[in-house]
C-alpha cells in the first residue's frame, strides 16, 4: 500500500480530530462539560450568531490597530537600531531580554492607564506583538551580505539608494517572518487582554461563559479564535509567497510538489 | 558597441597608474602594514594577473583600485585622473562569488548601474540586452539568479561589470568559486569578451594556470605586507588556446610564478 501524500495526510488528521470532538462526548467517554460535540459547539455558534460576530468585530478592530502600531513602530525601530552600529550594541541587548520578560504581567497596569476598552487591548498587543518585528527587522538588516552593499557602492549607489535598493530588499525576508510571528502575538495580545479585563471581544466571550460552565459557548468563541488566527497564516503565507518568488524558490529550485525535498549544497555549475 | 574601438586609437596610453601605494588597518594592537609601497602602470588594453599568497592585500588593492577603499599613502590614477570614490564610467568591477541581487532578474541586474543613473527604460533593455549577448546569455534576462547556474551567474556579473561600457574592468576572483571545467570555459570565454572590447584587466586569482592562460603580465605579489615581487610578460601568443597549456613555455611561466609565490610563503603555510 502506497502512503498517501503529506496533504492528503494532514487532511485526514484534521478529519480524524473532527471526527474524534464529535464522538468522545457522544459516547460519553468524554462529559459534556470538558468537551461539548462538534455538532452541539456549531448549534450555539449558529444560534448566538450575532452575539459572536459582534464580539470578532471588536476583536479584529483592536486587532488590526494593534499590528499597525506593532508593524509600524517594529519596523521603523527595527531598521533604526539594526543599521546603526551604536544603537544596535546599545539597545539590542536590552531588547533582546525584554522579550523573554512575560508582557502580560503588565496588562493591570495598563487597564490602570487606559481602562477596560479597546485602548489597553491595543496599547498591550501592540507592545506584545513590536518585539518580534522589530527584532527581526534588526537581525534582517544587520545580516544582509556585504558583499551586496559593496557591490552597489562598486556602481556608484548613493547611500539613500544603497538603502532603497539593496538594504530593504535583501531585508525583506527576515522581517516579512518577522511580520507572520508579530501578527500571531498580536492575536494573541488581544484574546488574552480580553480574557483578562474588558466587557468586549471574543476572548470575554470566553471568560463571561466559562464562569457559567457553558461549555459549548465557550468552545464556540475558541472555534472563532482558532478561525481568525488561521485566516490570518494563510494570508500572511500568501502575502510572503507572492513577495519571495526569489526566495521561496532558491529553497526548491524545481518547485517540486514535496517540499521536504532537499537541495544538494553542491549547485550547479 | 559603437564606442569599444576608441581605446585602439592610443595604444600605448596608461589606463592604470599606481605609484607609493601603502595601506595600514589600524587595530586594537596598532597597525597592520597589509601593502607597502605598490607601483604599477598598465597598459590601456592589456589584461594583467595579480597572483599571490593567501591574505598578502590582492583584494585590498583592487578595492583601492575600484575606490572602494582608501590607502593611507600613495596615489592611483585612471585614465589621467585621481580614483577616490568609485567610479563605475571609468571603472567596472566583478566580485568573488555571485554578487547578483537575488531580488533581480538577470536582466535587473545589468541594468542596475544604469538604473542609479536614471537612464530610460528603453535604453536599460537595450543595452542589457546586448551586453547579455556579448556574454554569450541572450534569451536568459528574465532569469532569476538561482535559475542560474555558477558559471552563467558570473556571466551576467561581468555583463553588469561592462553596462556602462568603463575602460577598466577590475575582477576578484570571478572563477574562485565554480568547479574547474566550468572554470576553464569561464576563462575562455572571458577572453573572447575581453577580445571583443578591448577593455584593460586587472584580475585577481589563486590559480596560476588561469594565470599564465589568461595574463598578457602577471604582477606576483610577496605576503604580507603585500609588495610586487615580480612581473612577468606573458609571451603565448592569442588567441590562446587550451593546447598551449601543456607547451614548455606555458609551464616554465606557471612555474616561475609558483617559485615566487612559494619564496615568499611563510614556511608552513604553503599548500
Amino acid at each position: 500500500m502506497r502512503w498517501p501524500a503529506p496533504s492528503t495526510a494532514r487532511w485526514l488528521i484534521l478529519v480524524g480530530l473532527l471526527a474524534f470532538w464529535e464522538l468522545m462526548p457522544r459516547t460519553k467517554i468524554i462529559p459534556e462539560l470538558f468537551l461539548p460535540a462538534l455538532s452541539k459547539t456549531l448549534t450555539v455558534l449558529y444560534t448566538d450568531r450575532y452575539d459572536y460576530i459582534e464580539a470578532l468585530g471588536v476583536t479584529i478592530y483592536e486587532v488590526a490597530i494593534a499590528m499597525v502600531f506593532a508593524c509600524g513602530l517594529g519596523i521603523l525601530v527595527g531598521a533604526v537600531v539594526g543599521g546603526v552600529a551604536l544603537l544596535r550594541n546599545l539597545l539590542l541587548p536590552i531588547f533582546s531580554s525584554l522579550y523573554a520578560v512575560p508582557i502580560v504581567i503588565l496588562y493591570p497596569i495598563f487597564t490602570a492607564w487606559l481602562g477596560i476598552g479597546s485602548e489597553s487591548k491595543i496599547a498591550f498587543a501592540a507592545i506584545y506583538g513590536f518585539f518580534p518585528v522589530m527584532l527581526s527587522t534588526a537581525a534582517g538588516i544587520r545580516t544582509i551580505d556585504p558583499q551586496y552593499v559593496l557591490a552597489a557602492r562598486s556602481m556608484g549607489a548613493t547611500l539613500s539608494q544603497q538603502i532603497a535598493r539593496v538594504i530593504i530588499p535583501a531585508s525583506i525576508p527576515t522581517v516579512l517572518t518577522g511580520l507572520r510571528l508579530g501578527g500571531a502575538l498580536t492575536i494573541i495580545g488581544v484574546v488574552v487582554a480580553e480574557m483578562l479585563t474588558s466587557a468586549a471581544g471574543i476572548g470575554y466571550l470566553v471568560t463571561r461563559y466559562r464562569t457559567i460552565l457553558d461549555s459549548p459557548r465557550v468552545f464556540a468563541a475558541i472555534l472563532m479564535i482558532l478561525a481568525l488566527s488561521v485566516l490570518f497564516d494563510v494570508l500572511a503565507r500568501s502575502v510572503e509567497k507572492r513577495t519571495l518568488v526569489w526566495q521561496t524558490a532558491c529553497r526548491s529550485p524545481k518547485r517540486s510538489r514535496s517540499h521536504l525535498q532537499t537541495v544538494p549544497a553542491g549547485a550547479p555549475a | 558597441m559603437a564606442n569599444v574601438t576608441r581605446l585602439k586609437e592610443r595604444p600605448e596610453a596608461t589606463a592604470i597608474e599606481v605609484a607609493g601605494l601603502s595601506h595600514v588597518y589600524s587595530g586594537a594592537e596598532g597597525g597592520v602594514a597589509a601593502l607597502e609601497d605598490i607601483s604599477m602602470e598598465v597598459v590601456a588594453g592589456r589584461f594583467v594577473v595579480i597572483v599571490g599568497p593567501s591574505g598578502c592585500g590582492k583584494t585590498s588593492l583592487l578595492m583601492m583600485l575600484a575606490g572602494l577603499r582608501h590607502q593611507t599613502e600613495g596615489t592611483i590614477l585612471c585614465n589621467g585622473r585621481p580614483i577616490q570614490e568609485p567610479d563605475p564610467g571609468r571603472v567596472g568591477v566583478v566580485f568573488q562569488e555571485a554578487s547578483l541581487f537575488p531580488w533581480l532578474s538577470a536582466a535587473d541586474n545589468v541594468e542596475f548601474p544604469l538604473v542609479l543613473r536614471g537612464v530610460s527604460k528603453d535604453e536599460r533593455r537595450s543595452r542589457s540586452e546586448a551586453m547579455l549577448r556579448l556574454v554569450g546569455l541572450e534569451g536568459f534576462g528574465a532569469r532569476y539568479p538561482h535559475e542560474l547556474s555558477g558559471g552563467m551567474k558570473q556571466r551576467v556579473s561581468i555583463a553588469r561589470g561592462l553596462v556602462q561600457d568603463p575602460p577598466v574592468l577590475l575582477m576578484d576572483e570571478p572563477f574562485a568559486a565554480l568547479d574547474e571545467q566550468t572554470r576553464m570555459t569561464m576563462g575562455h570565454e572571458l577572453l573572447r569578451i575581453w577580445s571583443a572590447t578591448r577593455k584593460t584587466v586587472v584580475f585577481i586569482t589563486h590559480s596560476l594556470t588561469e594565470a599564465v592562460y589568461l595574463a598578457d603580465e602577471v604582477l606576483v605579489m610577496s605576503a604580507r605586507p603585500g609588495r610586487i615581487i615580480d612581473r612577468i610578460q606573458v609571451t603565448l601568443p592569442r588567441p590562446r588556446t587550451y593546447e598551449m597549456m601543456a607547451t614548455d613555455t606555458f609551464g616554465r611561466l606557471r612555474d616561475r610564478i609558483w617559485q615566487q609565490i612559494r619564496k615568499t610563503s611563510q614556511p608552513g603555510l604553503e599548500g
